[in-house]
């Protein structure tokens, strides 16, 4: 850096060379040089105001709207918080957050009904809890994605953003909180080991033969459908396991993978059909 | 962006769509150029089937659709359409506790714009677009209905796209709310292809450069307003009494009725606007007036 007048500031004189400023206003400065100019820019008026004149108001203008972009940008919400603290990037974190089910309500709803399917299962029968569980996330899945249930539905089948992947992390989302949730509950369940968490396979199962359901006949139906058929399995089994009904034994687990196996290859299939619905509402 | 003048936005041809029993579109043939076209008809008469059809909402049962020089009957086709369609769907839906800067930051996510800086940008650019700068941290419950359809259009603008589809998109609206949202369609329609569906014949004359009626799933007239006009001269005239053989007869404010049809020979004839042109393509039990002013 050269200049040999004096600042307003007293002290020997020196300003930028204008090759300098322009680089600097190009952002190709790079320390340490561009620390010393803009110590420099911080407190010497005329540099500051040759750097106005020679770059223009364009890049001061921009900076204010990148300002004003940021101070009006809504607070994340506590939901999106946690999801970008997890490692979920700020854009999903906001589809996610307007997923119904995630709301406070709902899993309040889902936490009462583990707490009393948890206290008849020791009433009961833990084969009360093994069956009611893997609904939750059946509802939710229904509850969470389609045209009478997601307000922009419509908007969101004609965005470029694949509606099957939309629906994907919205599932993906569900069965996390459900399954967590779920899991906190098993705990109240010690005496019956780990068969106490036998409902995650059946919900993982459900939820995926719902969503295999869902092109055929809309996300409600294929739930009221596959929860309907759960609960008619349950029964229809039921002694037919250990003291139990069967789908909770081994061999009924095994039944349940290679159906939720096929029901996932069905869905694979018919991704598209997610892509155009046959119905709006 | 614009469409090139020589290049239709949309192309279609023999589109028909049944929903179990009923036809929704029967052989729906049309072409789409820049302005503003309006889509006009009755209840019923596939509107709005026909508008998701075009913004790949639904796909129909046979014909053939071009859409800005896609075809969005293939999944890259589809996507290549989305990406530069803007969407106004006749009851647009929020989420409930959503800001208006949310809703068109969640829509403006859903049109692939990830980074936060420059879709926050889109955003306010947008918002501003529509007047709404100043509410956009306001919760859009607590916007009034005109508001709240200037937020669906501003979630519908982002991403600049080159054909836009609004479905009745001044129902609901008090006149000045109308009136505002008329001045921004005009404008969108200077550099784009808007096509809106309405059932005000007004709304047509005022915005509109091409109309098309739809009615009972077929397309009855396509062509300027003005065409549509003049396909009723002749055929309108005013008298003192009602005439029970004409196919619309309404009291006007000035206490003269006003008869659309086949006039007397003594008639004396009005000069036709495109409501009397569009009351002769239409139902006319759906449309027979009373004593309107």
């Amino acid at each position: 850096m050269t200049g040999e007048e004096e600042t307003p500031m007293g002290g020997l004189g020196w300003h930028i060379p204008d090759g300098e400023l322009r680089r600097y206003a190009d952002r190709a400065l790079a320390p340490p040089l561009l620390w010393s100019t803009e110590a420099h820019l911080a407190a010497c008026a005329r540099c500051r105001h040759r750097l106005t004149v020679a770059v223009g108001p364009e890049p001061v203008d921009g900076g204010w709207d990148r300002l004003a972009a940021e101070m009006d940008a809504p607070a994340p919400r506590p939901i999106e918080r946690l999801l970008t603290r997890a490692g979920v990037p700020e854009h999903t974190a906001r589809l996610l957050a307007a997923t119904p089910v995630l709301r406070l309500s709902w899993l309040a709803a889902v936490v009462i009904t583990l707490a009393l399917t948890a206290f008849l299962a020791h009433l009961a029968h833990p084969a009360v809890f093994l069956a009611a569980a893997p609904l939750l996330p059946v509802a939710g899945v229904a509850l969470s994605f389609g045209p009478r249930v997601d307000p922009t539905y419509e908007i969101s089948v004609v965005a470029p953003m694949h509606t099957f992947r939309l629906l994907l992390l919205r599932c993906a989302a569900v069965l996390s909180a459900t399954t967590g949730l779920s899991a906190a509950a098993s705990l109240a369940l010690p005496e019956f080991g780990l068969a106490a968490v036998g409902w995650f396979l059946p919900a993982l199962v459900l939820t995926t033969l719902s969503l295999a359901l869902t092109p055929r006949f809309g996300p409600v139906l294929a739930a009221v459908a596959v929860g309907a058929g759960w609960v008619a399995l349950v029964a229809s089994t039921w002694g037919a396991g250990e003291a139990g009904p069967a789908v909770f034994v081994p061999a009924g687990q095994l039944a349940l993978a290679l159906t939720g196996g096929l029901a996932a290859l069905t869905v694979a299939r018919l991704r598209r059909a997610f892509e155009t619905p046959r119905r709006i509402r | 962006m614009t469409i090139a003048a020589t290049m239709p936005a949309v192309r279609a041809s023999e589109l028909t769509l049944r929903y179990g029993r009923t036809l929704a579109l029967d052989g729906v043939a049309f072409t789409l150029r820049d302005g503003v076209t309006g889509l006009l008809g009755p209840n019923g008469a596939g509107k709005t089937t026909l508008l998701r059809i075009v913004a790949t909402a639904l796909a129909p049962d046979s014909g053939q659709l071009t859409v800005l020089g896609a075809d969005p009957r293939t999944g890259p086709g589809r996507l290549a359409v989305r990406r530069r369609l803007g969407y106004l769907p006749q009851d647009p839906g929020f989420h409930p506790g959503f800001t208006a800067f949310e809703f068109v930051d969640y829509v403006a996510i859903l049109k692939e714009l990830t980074d936060r800086r420059a879709r926050h940008q889109e955003v306010r650019r947008v918002l501003t677009a529509v007047g709404l700068e100043r509410e956009a941290g306001k919760r859009i419950r607590a916007l009034s209905g005109g508001m709240r359809q200037r937020v669906a259009l501003a979630a519908a603008l982002v991403g600049d796209p080159d054909l836009l589809i609004l479905d009745e998109p001044t129902v609901g609206l008090d006149p000045e709310q109308r009136m505002r949202f008329r001045e921004v369609i005009a404008e969108l329609g200077e550099r784009r292809t808007v096509l809106l569906s309405t059932h005000q014949t007004e709304e047509v004359m005022a915005l509109c450069q091409r109309v098309i009626v739809l009615d009972r799933g077929t397309v009855r007239f396509e062509g300027q307003p003005a065409e549509l006009a003049d396909l009723a001269a002749g055929r309108v005239w005013t008298s003192g009494a009602r005439e029970p053989g004409a196919l619309a007869s309404w009291r006007t404010g000035s206490g003269l009725y006003r008869h659309v049809g086949d006039p007397p020979p003594d008639a004396d004839l009005a000069t036709p606007t495109v409501e009397d042109g569009y009351l002769l393509f239409v139902d006319p039990g759906a449309t027979q007036g009373g004593e309107g002013a």
